[in-house]
C-alpha cells in the first residue's frame, strides 16, 4: 500500500482509455473489461485507508493533493462497481455498432475522470477531472447517430456553463480561504461574497448530478446517445460526483445550518426539480426519455435531503444518491435490453414483451418499485428519510415531495403496463421477441440484487457507509436505519401508493390502454397548454439562453458594424473631403498662389510680433 | 560574451537571412524553403538556450551609446518566454506554409516577408530601448502590410491599406507618447525610465498615447476593425499575424512597458480592464452572427486578447501569471485553428460557413485537431486553455473586481458558443460540398502538431507554469 496507489484508479483508466482508441477493431471490448475490473479490484483495495498525497503541480496554489477517506473510497467503490457492469453490458449492446472503439475509450476516460474528481482534495484539481468530463460527454453523444452532435453540443454548452460559473465560485472560495485545498477549507456562507461563492458552488454540483435548470440536455441525450452511456453517466456516475460534492460544501466547505437562508433555498430549489421533471415523466411517450425526465426529478429529493441542513435529512439524501444510481442505471439497462431485443422503446409499438422477457421484466419492477418507494426496497428507505427531514423543516416541502412521489409511481404504473403487459399496439409484432442476453442480463439483475439488499438490509450501508461521512457528532441521539419511528410517515406513502394505483386504474379504464393511463392528466384543463407548450420547448433553458446570447450579439454586431463604419466610411470621407477641398486651392493660377503667399507672411509676421 | 551572441543571432539571423531568401529562392525553391524554416528555427533554438540563464535569474544587456540610453537589447524571462512562444508558434507556420503556399505566384516575397517579420518581433521583444521598440515596430508593420496585400487583387490591397493605416496611425500616436516620456525623463532607456518613474509616475497622457498604439496593434475595441478584414490574406499569414505573433506584439509590449517598466497610475488598472471586457463581449456576440470563418476566428482572437489584457493590466500577480499563459496557451490552440481552417479553405476554396459542412468524414485528422484546439480556446480541461482562463478571471476576482469578472464569465460563454457553432458548421452535418480529402501531409501534421501541445500544455502545466512564475517574481518581485 504505497502513495503511488492513489494514481492508479486515474491513471490506469486513463491510458487503457486512450489505447482502446488506437486499437483494432474488437479489442477494445476486452481492454474495457479488463481495465473495468481492475479498477474495481483496485479500489476494493484501497477501501478502508485514509491517505494523503500531496506534490507540487501548476503552481498558484493549485496542487496534486489527493485524498482517500471513508467518503471518497465509498464512491470510488461504488463507480467502479457501476462502470464494470456497464462495461460487461456494453459487449452485448455496442456488437456490431459503429465507433465501438470510441464508446470504450470515453467509458474509460470518464471513469478516470471521475475516480480523479472524487479523489482530488485541492479545488483546481477537482475541477480539472470534473470539467473534464465535457470532453468525453460530448464524444458519447456526439457517436450516437449523424444528427446526434445537436444534443451533444446542447449537452457541452449547459454543462460547460455551469462548470464556469463552478470555476469562478471555487476562485472565490479560495480567496476567501486563502488555500484551494478542500480538507483545509471551513468557511462561513455569511457575507454576501462567501454566499455568492456558495451559490456557485452548488450551481455547479446540482447541475452535474442533472438538477434544474441546466437539465435539459439529459431528455434529449437519451433520445441520441448509447443507451449505456445514459445508465453510466447521467443516470449513476454524475449523480453520484455532483451529489457527493454536493455534501462536501454543505458539510466541509460551508457547513450548513438550518438557521441560515441557504437551506430553504435548497430545499426549494430540490421540490421545484422534483415537481417539474416528473410532471414531464408523467407524460412522455418513450421509454428512455420518461426514465430520463425520472434522472432529473430524482436529484430533487437528494437536493432536498441535504438541503434540509438536518442529520435525518442529510443521510437521507446521500443514501438516496447511491439508492438512485442502482434502480436507475438498472431501469435504463432494461430500456437497452428492450431497445437491442424488440427494437424500438416507443410506448406506443410496445407491449406484452414482459412474458417474452421475464428477467429483464423482473429486474424491471424491482427498480421501478424501488423508484417509486414501495417498501421493502431501497427506495423507499431512503426516500422516507428525506420525507422526516423534510416535514422536521416544514409541511409544505414534506407535500411537495409526497406529490412528486406520486407521480413517480403513477409515471413508473404506466412505463411497466405499456412495454411489458397488454398487446403491442404497432404495426410490428413482437411474438418473436427474444429474452435478452446473458452478458446484459447478469449486470441488471446484479443491480436488482443490489436494490433489494440495501433494502432488506439497510441498516448494512447506512452505518457502514454513509454515519461516518455525517460523523458521530451530527449522528448522536438519531436513529436512520429501519422503519421511520414516525409512523404517521409510513401511513402517508401507502395512502399515495395506492392513490397512485387507483389513478392508474382509473386511466387505463379511461384510455382504454396502458400507454394512455396518464392521459387524463395530461389533458386536464390548466395543464393542456402548460404541457403544450413543454413539449415545444417554450420553457427549455438552453433554448431561452440561446435566445438571449443571440439578442447580445445581434447588438454587438452592430456596434462592430459601427465602429467598422467610422475606419471604412467616415474617415475615409473625411480625408476625401479635405483633399478635395485642398484641391480646389490649387487652380494653377500664378496670381491665387501669391494671394496665398502674401496671407501666410502677414500671418507669420503678425505670429512673431505678438 | 557567448550569451549575448545568442540574443543578436535570435534577432538578426532572421532579419538578415530574410534578405537572402530571394536569392535562395532564384537557384532552387527547397533551398529557399529550407532556408526559411533554418532562419526561424536557429532563432527559436537560440532564444531556447538563453532559458537556463534567464531562469537563474539574470538579465542579459547589450549596450552601446543610442540616443540618450546606454542599453540596446536586453534578454529578462519575460522576453525569451515571449521570443519562444512566436518563434515556436512561428517555425510551425513557415512549415505549414511549405503546403499551403506552393501552388501560389510571389512565393520568394512570401518567405522573405514573413522571415522578416518574425526576425523584427524578435527585435522588440529583446529591444531595451524606446526608438528602437517603434522602429521594429514599423518593419512588422510594413511586412504586415506587404503579407495581407499577398495576393495583390483590389480587395485585399485596400484591406492591407486600412491594417496599415490603422496599425500605422497608432503607432504615430504611441511615438508621440515616447517623446512625451522623454521629456519626461531625459531618456528613451527602459531602465533609465523605470528607475525615474518610481518617483514620478508617467504622465497620463503619453500612458494614454502609447496605449493607443498597444490597442491599435494588438485589435482591441475600438481598433479592431482591421483585424477581420485582414482575413483576405493567405492562411498561414492570417495564423501568423491574428494567433501567433502580430497582436501578441501589443499585448507584449503593454508587459513590458506598463508592468514591468513604467510606474502609472493605479486608475489604469481599473480602465484598460473594462476597454478589454467590452472588447472581448463585443467581438464575442460579432463572432456569433458572421459567416466567414476566417472572419469569425479572428473576431475569437479579439475576443481572446481581451483577456490576455485583462490578465495583464489588473494589477495582481495572480492575472499576471494568466496573462502570460494565455498568450502561450492562445498562440498555441489559435494558430492550430487558423491552419485548420486553412486546409478546409485550401480544399474547397468555400470560407462560408453556410456553405459547409460534414467534413469530419472526409477530413477526420483536421477535425479532430480543430475541435482540440477549441477545447484550448474555450478554457476546457485537461487543455491548456483551462489554466490560464481560471488564472485571469481569478486574478480579477482576487482584485475584487466583480463586476469585470461577471462581464468576463460571460465572454467564456460566448467563446464555448461560437466556437461550437464554427466546429457544427463546418464539420458536422449534413456534406453540402464536394468530397474531398485531407489535405497534403505537412499541413495536416502541422495542425495535429499543435493540436497536441495544446493537450501537452495542459498535462504539463507544471513546466510552463513554473517557468511563469519566475517571470513574475523577477518583474514584480513578488511571489504569485
Amino acid at each position: 500500500m504505497t502513495e503511488a496507489m492513489l494514481w492508479y484508479p486515474i491513471v490506469i483508466p486513463a491510458l487503457c482509455g486512450v489505447a482502446a482508441l488506437a486499437l483494432p477493431r474488437r479489442l477494445p471490448d476486452g481492454v474495457a473489461l479488463l481495465a473495468t475490473t481492475a479498477n474495481l479490484l483496485l479500489c476494493l483495495r484501497l477501501y478502508g485507508n485514509e491517505m494523503n498525497v500531496s506534490s507540487p503541480w501548476a503552481g498558484f496554489g493549485i496542487l496534486l493533493e489527493l485524498r482517500l477517506y471513508h467518503f471518497s473510497a465509498f464512491i470510488l467503490a461504488a463507480a467502479a462497481c457501476f462502470a464494470l457492469l456497464i462495461s460487461l453490458y456494453s459487449l452485448c449492446f455496442m456488437k456490431g455498432r459503429a465507433h465501438g472503439n470510441q464508446f470504450y475509450a470515453y467509458l474509460l476516460i470518464s471513469l478516470a475522470m471521475v475516480n480523479g474528481a472524487v479523489l482530488a482534495d485541492n479545488l483546481l484539481l477537482m475541477l480539472f477531472f470534473w470539467e473534464g468530463l465535457l470532453c468525453t460527454i460530448f464524444g458519447f453523444i456526439a457517436i450516437g447517430g449523424r444528427e446526434a452532435f445537436r444534443s451533444a453540443i446542447k449537452a457541452f454548452v449547459l454543462v460547460g456553463v455551469s462548470d464556469i460559473l463552478m470555476m469562478v465560485g471555487m476562485a472565490m472560495t479560495g480567496f476567501l480561504a486563502g488555500t484551494l485545498t478542500i480538507s483545509r477549507i471551513h468557511l462561513a456562507p455569511d457575507s454576501p461574497v462567501a454566499g455568492v461563492a456558495f451559490l456557485l458552488l452548488v450551481m455547479g454540483a446540482t447541475s452535474k448530478a442533472g438538477s434544474m435548470p441546466f437539465h435539459s440536455w439529459i431528455p434529449d441525450a437519451a433520445a441520441d446517445a448509447p443507451l449505456p452511456f445514459m445508465a453510466f453517466l447521467p443516470a449513476a456516475l454524475e449523480k453520484l460526483l455532483g451529489i457527493y460534492f454536493l455534501a462536501r460544501i454543505t458539510l466541509d466547505l460551508y457547513p450548513l445550518s438550518p438557521d441560515s437562508w441557504l437551506s430553504p433555498f435548497l430545499m426549494t430549489l430540490g421540490v421545484v426539480t422534483i415537481l417539474l421533471a416528473v410532471m414531464m415523466a408523467l407524460i412522455q411517450k418513450e421509454y428512455k426519455r420518461l426514465l430520463s425526465y425520472h434522472a432529473i426529478s430524482q436529484v430533487g429529493y437528494m437536493i432536498l435531503g441535504i438541503g434540509t441542513a438536518v442529520p435525518v435529512g442529510i443521510v437521507g439524501g446521500i443514501f438516496h444518491m447511491i439508492n438512485h444510481a442502482m434502480y436507475k442505471s438498472c431501469l435504463f439497462l432494461t430500456g437497452g435490453a428492450v431497445e437491442v431485443q424488440a427494437g424500438s422503446t416507443d410506448l406506443r409499438k410496445l407491449g406484452g414483451i414482459g412474458r417474452r422477457m421475464p428477467v429483464t421484466f423482473g429486474c424491471f419492477i424491482v427498480a421501478a418499485a424501488a423508484i417509486s418507494g414501495v417498501p421493502p426496497f431501497n427506495g423507499f428507505f431512503s426516500k422516507e428519510l428525506v420525507y422526516d427531514g423534510a416535514l422536521e423543516r416544514h409541511w409544505i416541502f414534506y407535500m411537495g415531495a409526497l406529490a412528486g412521489s406520486f407521480l413517480t409511481a403513477a409515471s413508473f404504473l404506466k412505463l411497466g403496463h405499456a412495454a411489458y403487459l397488454g398487446k403491442p399496439r404497432g404495426e410490428k409484432s413482437l411474438s418473436d421477441v427474444r429474452e435478452a442476453p446473458p452478458g446484459m442480463l447478469v449486470p441488471m439483475l446484479a443491480i436488482a440484487g443490489g436494490c433489494i439488499l440495501f433494502g432488506v438490509a439497510n441498516p448494512l450501508p447506512i452505518n457502514n457507509l454513509i454515519l461516518p461521512i455525517i460523523g458521530p457528532e451530527r449522528a448522536a441521539g438519531h436513529h436512520f436505519a429501519g422503519l421511520p419511528q414516525n409512523p404517521f410517515l409510513i401511513v402517508m406513502t401507502v395512502l399515495v401508493l395506492l392513490g397512485a394505483w387507483l389513478n392508474h386504474v382509473y386511466g387505463v379504464r379511461k384510455s382504454g390502454s396502458g400507454v394512455g393511463a396518464s392521459d387524463h392528466i395530461h389533458h386536464a384543463p390548466v395543464l393542456q397548454p402548460i404541457y403544450d407548450r413543454a413539449e415545444r420547448r417554450f420553457f427549455d433553458p438552453y433554448d431561452l439562453g440561446m435566445k438571449a446570447v443571440q439578442g447580445i450579439s445581434r447588438l454587438a454586431w452592430w456596434i462592430d458594424r459601427g465602429n467598422d463604419w467610422l475606419f471604412n466610411v467616415l474617415a475615409v470621407g473625411t480625408a476625401r473631403f479635405f483633399s478635395r477641398t485642398v484641391r480646389g486651392l490649387h487652380d494653377g493660377s500664378y496670381s491665387t498662389y501669391m494671394l496665398w503667399v502674401a496671407l501666410g507672411a502677414i500671418l507669420m509676421g503678425l505670429y512673431l510680433n505678438a | 560574451m557567448k550569451t549575448n551572441a545568442l540574443v543578436w543571432a535570435a534577432m538578426f539571423v532572421p532579419i538578415a537571412g530574410s534578405f537572402l531568401l530571394p536569392l535562395a529562392g532564384g537557384i532552387s525553391k527547397a533551398l529557399r524553403n529550407l532556408g526559411a524554416f533554418l532562419l526561424v528555427g536557429t532563432s527559436l533554438l537560440c532564444s531556447g538556450l538563453l532559458v537556463p540563464t534567464v531562469q537563474a535569474g539574470t538579465t542579459l544587456r547589450i549596450s552601446c551609446p543610442f540616443l540618450g540610453g546606454g542599453q540596446l537589447f536586453q534578454a529578462d524571462s519575460l522576453s525569451v518566454f515571449m521570443a519562444l512562444v512566436s518563434m515556436l508558434v512561428g517555425a510551425v507556420i513557415v512549415l505549414y506554409s511549405m503546403g499551403y503556399i506552393s501552388h501560389y505566384d510571389n512565393q520568394n516575397e512570401y518567405y522573405f516577408m514573413v522571415v522578416l517579420f518574425l526576425g523584427s518581433m524578435m527585435g522588440i521583444i529583446y529591444a531595451a530601448n524606446l526608438i528602437l521598440i517603434y522602429l521594429f515596430w514599423e518593419i512588422t508593420a510594413v511586412a504586415c502590410w506587404r503579407l495581407i496585400g499577398f495576393f495583390r487583387e483590389p480587395l485585399c490591397v485596400v484591406r492591407a491599406d486600412k491594417a496599415f493605416l490603422i496599425t500605422g496611425f497608432g503607432a504615430f500616436v504611441m511615438l508621440i507618447g515616447f517623446i512625451m516620456v522623454y521629456g519626461q525623463y531625459g531618456s528613451f532607456d527602459l531602465e533609465a525610465i523605470k528607475s525615474a518613474s518610481t518617483a514620478h509616475p508617467v504622465a497620463n497622457l503619453a500612458v494614454f498615447l502609447i496605449l493607443f498604439g498597444i490597442l491599435s496593434k494588438s485589435a482591441t475595441l475600438p481598433l479592431h476593425s482591421w483585424l477581420p478584414d485582414a482575413g483576405v490574406a493567405p492562411t498561414p499569414v492570417t495564423a501568423l499575424l491574428h494567433a501567433a505573433v502580430l497582436v501578441k506584439i501589443g499585448v507584449y509590449v503593454y508587459a513590458r512597458l506598463f508592468v514591468a517598466t513604467f510606474t502609472i497610475d493605479p486608475l489604469w488598472n481599473q480602465v484598460v480592464p473594462l476597454v478589454a471586457g467590452v472588447s472581448a463581449l463585443v467581438s464575442g456576440g460579432a463572432a456569433l452572427v458572421e459567416t466567414d470563418m476566417k472572419r469569425i476566428i479572428a473576431y475569437s482572437t479579439i475576443s481572446q486578447l481581451g483577456f490576455i489584457l485583462l490578465g495583464l493590466s489588473i494589477g495582481n500577480p495572480l492575472g499576471f501569471a494568466g496573462g502570460l499563459l494565455y498568450i502561450l496557451m492562445h498562440s498555441i490552440a489559435k494558430g492550430g485553428l487558423f491552419l485548420c481552417a486553412g486546409v478546409v479553405e485550401q480544399k474547397l476554396h468555400v470560407k462560408d460557413i453556410t456553405r459547409l459542412g460534414g467534413l469530419i468524414r472526409t477530413m477526420p485528422v483536421t477535425a479532430v485537431s480543430f475541435l482540440l484546439c477549441a477545447f484550448s480556446v474555450m478554457g476546457i480541461p485537461p487543455f491548456g486553455g483551462f489554466f490560464s482562463k481560471y488564472l485571469v478571471i481569478a486574478g480579477s476576482l482576487k482584485s475584487g473586481d466583480y463586476p469585470i469578472a461577471a462581464i468576463f464569465t460571460l465572454g467564456a460563454f460566448l467563446t464555448v458558443i461560437y466556437l461550437f457553432r464554427l466546429f457544427a458548421m463546418i464539420f458536422l452535418g449534413e456534406a453540402k460540398t464536394t468530397p474531398v480529402t485531407e489535405g497534403a501531409p505537412v499541413m495536416v501534421a502541422s495542425v495535429a502538431f499543435l493540436a497536441l501541445l495544446s493537450l501537452a500544455g495542459g498535462l504539463l502545466i507544471n513546466y510552463p507554469s513554473s517557468y511563469v512564475q519566475t517571470t513574475v517574481q523577477q518583474i514584480l518581485g513578488v511571489m504569485p
